[in-house]
């Protein structure tokens, strides 16, 4: 798949789990971990660039709270211009996603 | 890291080092937390630094991606919006350019130093004395009282400045120069001799003043001396002109004033001299001035005469040597020399030296001419406001008219930050579009008024006009300033937007009219607007005044023609003859009426002024009349009629008596009692019965339409140096001007024409000051004007289609539309007279602050207030019509269903 496509689905990702609620980071990664039972691993060196575009685009916005444990995290939350991107993308991501499956299903 | 990104992550918060630096730590430290060890939690991680870069170049990339993006949505969203984004690109333009035309005038003429190495080590060398110093016959240039009963004055004898300049040597640089340029006959190889100008300089002068010829050489202290082969340097620009800018012109013959010379260099391309305003065009040695200025008769002052005073100088102080010490040592040299040696003199009447910051060189201008351009800054500064109003009220309105927008785009979830960016991104993209066109107007503009400026002048007179780097921050300032103050409110109010708010609004919408910020901008619109259609009107009617003014004979279909016989080598003797014969050959020509010889040209500026001494009066330099040197058909031919007697003739003059005619005023001052015919009077405190009257002529203006007039006396025509001709024409005497020069060439090919000017055409030069002041004021009116009522249309406009829904309701329950335009009307009224009232004191300042160019005319003259107030209320109401009309026009029917 080509990069962009990459990328993409890894903004997908982001915004889908920042819909459960603001998080930081390592949260965010360990999220899509779990979520696809181990199957994708977020790289932080293709996070944090992600999220810092994602920023400057308008999709999440950031900022630094303190923590449970009592520690400075910066910190995403989902904005409504993300909402509505990932509802439009998530929708055309799936019908891509089952027409490859299709594909990949037929003999 | 490049300048950009450094500059970038300035600007940028969120995208610092120390941020991302943390976040990353934080990661780490959470998958430790996990219960992973700080190792494998580090080889997880990867390769921090490049991680670290990555992220902030994502972040980066992406805001500069959403800048473009912004810049061009800004530009779609101007161009749905054509009308106003041109209105504002226009008076932003007209604003700025208005003001970079008259800075770049004042900045040539007034503010620019001289075009030298380090113009600021200069000084100018003055003195002041208790009157005409010791064995002085003659001062050229600047010789004023100043205060206490001192005069000052600048030129020196050229052997006391090549005294003075030798000692100096060791100190540092004196220079020489010519206090005044002089009018020179020149003929290159081949070519018709032109009159330009020519400036003498001391050997010294290019190498000192730190600007070398670009071809050719100096000169050298071989060349000023008396009697050598003549040399000189030429201007770049007659060089390219005349010279054909080929470098083996050096060293071709050319002519001065009929004497061969050597050109030996070409001065710089933008050099000068040292008089913003004059570029002389020929610079040559200062002893040269005895060949090319041959004495005309034995008595009169020669270049190299000690009696004459005629060289200025200029000293680059050495760095070494502060100003005080250089000063007095140069004063005590100058007052060893100051004083022709074997002169018995009183100490206290020996000029005393003194120095002037030197870095502007010599006024380029007279005080009336710079306070003209001061006045011109103070309008045009006016403009410049009339304008940011006007913008900041049509960026308001489309800010207004956006608010809706602002705040959907809000409530989806837009940065406030970013909403701010955009609109102010587009108030900058206006204003970068205004400054753009600002240039264009701009340069044009200083080229017509610096047309203005110099009509009439000679055409060596000119300045060095150009958009030079200050000119261009300075408009650069001007509309980024604009931008951001008047971008900026508009945009807070837009980001501050709330969306219920809006939308409330709008189905609300009615009784509220209008925020009070653009009602109160109109108002100050106004304001400023009397202030310089006041201006305008009183500088207008100034001008009507002088040009009114009873000159005292006939100024239409009148010309002079101007030649220097004596430039082309003639003696005396036969410069008697010369005159006859031109003055015979020019009433031949179709169309010529009459034709005199005289000595001063009237209301052409100069002339002399004669002390009287009149028998049974006390003497008083000072009081006196005017004289003017005529021939015997000089009355006739100007229109100034005999009122009794006889005119003056050649025969008239006789060693120690010489007939003259006065006029009317003249008697009344000096002869009140009894004829005045036969009675005799002198000039000078020694002798006062030269002259006897033979006739009285009428009054007219000598040299001045503003002061108080002054009496006349006419003496027989001898030639002086320049001749003139008075020619009386039938037809339109602009036309006869190429016959005319046909004419003179015939009769001697050696001495051209050198000046050919009707008689309107010297007084406009006398008024250009004011017509220069007049013409721009109203057009800076007429400009003031124009954008108050596009401001007040375009407000009123906005303001009826907002009250659409409002106007509907009112004329379905029965408003007849002659109510509706009475409502809008009222409404607009009430800014137009609050503007009045506010520019009624605003007026008055600029008044004020004319005073002193006013001629007869007080800072609140009635007519002018009330004409001004007049066509400013008239213009509002012709504004206001039109919203009022389509008010009117409104179906309620179709108003409400918009609902």
């Amino acid at each position: 798949m080509p990069k962009a496509e990459l990328q993409g689905a890894l903004e997908l990702l982001v915004l889908k789990s920042l819909r459960r609620g603001p998080n930081h980071g390592f949260a965010i990664a360990s999220y899509i971990q779990q979520a696809s039972d181990d199957v994708l691993r977020v790289e932080a060196g293709s996070l944090y660039p992600a999220l810092h575009r994602m920023t400057e685009a308008g999709l999440i916005s950031a900022g630094w709270q303190v923590t449970d444990a009592g520690r400075r995290a910066r910190v995403y939350a989902i904005t409504a211009k993300g909402r509505r991107k990932l509802d439009a993308d998530g929708k055309r991501w799936q019908a891509v996603a089952m027409a490859v499956a299709r594909i990949l299903r037929a003999t | 890291m490049g300048v950009w990104s450094r500059l970038v992550r300035t600007f940028r918060a969120g995208h610092h080092d120390a941020d991302i630096e943390e976040e990353l730590q934080f990661h780490l430290d959470m998958d430790v937390v996990d219960g992973r060890s700080r190792r494998e939690a580090r080889l997880r991680l990867g390769n921090v630094a490049r991680i670290h870069e990555e992220t902030r170049e994502a972040g980066i990339l992406e805001w500069l991606d959403s800048v473009l993006r912004d810049i061009r949505f800004g530009w779609r969203q101007l161009r749905r919006t054509p009308g106003l984004s041109s209105a504002v690109v226009l008076s932003l333009a007209i604003g700025i350019g208005a003001n970079a035309a008259i800075f770049t005038l004042v900045d040539a003429a007034l503010l620019r130093p001289l075009p030298v190495t380090d113009p600021d080590s200069l000084r100018l060398v003055v003195w002041t004395s208790t009157g005409f110093p010791p064995g002085a016959d003659n001062i050229n240039g600047q010789y004023e009282p100043i205060a206490g009963d001192r005069y000052q004055g600048a030129a020196v004898p050229a052997y006391v400045y090549r005294r003075l300049a030798r000692e100096q040597s060791a100190h540092g640089d004196l220079i020489g120069f010519g206090a005044e340029t002089d009018a020179i006959a020149i003929a290159a190889e081949g070519r018709p001799a032109e009159q330009v100008r020519m400036q003498y300089v001391s050997a010294n002068f290019f190498q000192a003043l730190g600007a070398p010829p670009v071809y050719g050489r100096p000169f050298s202290d071989d060349d000023d001396r008396v009697g050598g082969e003549p040399v000189v340097v030429v201007s770049h620009r007659y060089w390219m002109n005349q010279l054909g800018g080929r470098s083996d012109a050096l060293d071709r013959a050319v002519r001065v004033n009929s004497v061969p010379v050597r050109v030996v260099g070409v001065a710089p391309p933008r050099f000068y001299g040292l008089r913003a305003g004059e570029w002389p065009d020929v610079f040559a040695p200062l002893a040269t001035k005895v060949a090319f200025q041959p004495n005309r008769s034995p008595d009169a002052p020669r270049g190299e005469d000690d009696r004459n005073w005629w060289v200025r100088q200029i000293v680059r102080l050495s760095p070494e040597e502060s100003e005080a010490a250089a000063t007095i040592d140069l004063a005590a040299r100058f007052r060893a020399v100051a004083v022709p040696e074997g002169m018995n003199v009183e100490p206290g009447a020996i000029p005393e030296l003194a120095v002037l910051p030197g870095r502007h060189g010599l006024d380029g201008l007279n005080r009336d001419e710079a306070d003209a351009l001061w006045i011109l800054m103070r309008l045009v500064g006016v403009v410049l406001l009339v304008v940011c109003v006007n913008v900041a009220n049509l960026l308001l309105s489309r800010g207004v008219g956006r608010q809706r927008e602002s705040a959907v785009r809000l409530a989806l979830g837009a940065a406030r930050s970013r909403l701010l960016r955009q609109h102010l991104l587009e108030s900058a993209l206006l204003a970068l579009l205004g400054g753009i066109g600002g240039l264009l107007v701009g340069s044009m503009f200083a080229r017509g008024i610096h047309q203005l400026f110099e009509t009439g002048r000679d055409a060596s007179n000119a300045f060095d006009l150009r958009l030079d780097p200050r000119v261009l921050v300075y408009t650069a300032g001007l509309s980024i300033l604009t931008a951001v103050l008047f971008g900026l409110v508009p945009a807070l109010r837009a980001s501050r937007a709330d969306l219920n708010d809006v939308l409330k609004a709008q189905a609300k919408a009615v009784k509220s009219g209008l925020p009070r910020l653009p009602r109160v901008l109109v108002s100050i619109q106004i304001a400023l607007c009397l202030g310089a259609l006041v201006a305008a009107g009183l500088l207008g009617r100034s001008l009507e005044r002088l040009r009114a003014t009873d000159i005292g004979f006939d100024r239409h279909n009148l010309a002079y023609a101007s030649v220097s016989p004596s430039r082309a080598g003639y003696s005396a003797d036969r410069i008697e003859e010369y005159v006859d014969r031109v003055k015979s050959e020019l009433a031949r020509l179709p169309g010529v009426v009459r034709v005199s010889p005289v000595q001063t040209r009237l209301l052409s500026g100069g002339g002399n002024h004669a002390s009287l001494n009149v028998p049974g009066r006390p003497y008083q330099p000072g009081v006196g009349a005017h004289l003017n040197s005529v021939g015997e058909e000089f009355l006739e031919t100007v229109g100034i009629p005999l009122m009794a007697g006889r005119m003056v003739r050649p025969g008239d003059v006789h060693p120690d008596s010489e007939a003259v005619v006065v006029d009317e005023l003249f008697v009344k001052q000096f002869f009140p009692n009894g004829s005045p015919l036969g009675r005799r009077f002198g000039i000078g405190p020694k002798e006062s019965r030269r002259f006897e009257i033979v006739g009285v002529a009428g009054n007219s203006r000598y040299n001045s339409l503003r002061n108080a007039p002054v009496p006349n006396f006419y003496v027989p025509y001898h030639p002086g140096g320049t001749v003139h001709f008075a020619i009386r024409t039938a037809v339109d005497a602009t036309a006869m001007a190429e016959s005319v020069r046909r004419t003179i060439a015939a009769v001697d090919p050696t001495v051209p024409l050198t000046e050919f000017h009707t008689q309107s055409g010297l007084i406009d030069r006398q008024l250009r000051t004011e017509r220069l002041l007049s013409f721009v004021s109203a057009a800076f009116g007429l400009v003031a004007l124009t954008l108050a009522a596009v401001g007040l249309a375009g407000l009123l406009a906005y303001l009826v289609a907002r009250r659409t829904n409002e106007i509907g309701v009112r004329m379905a329950l029965g408003a007849a539309s002659g109510d509706v335009i009475r409502m809008v009307l009222h409404d607009s009224m009430s800014m137009v007279i609050a503007g009045l009232l506010l520019g009624i004191p605003c007026a008055y300042a600029m008044g004020r602050s004319l005073r002193a160019t006013l001629f007869q005319l007080e800072p609140m003259d009635p007519l002018t207030a009330a004409l001004s107030f007049g066509v400013l209320l008239s213009v509002a109401l012709a504004a206001a019509w039109v919203p009022a009309r389509r008010a009117a026009t409104i179906n309620p029917i179709a108003a409400l269903r918009e609902e």
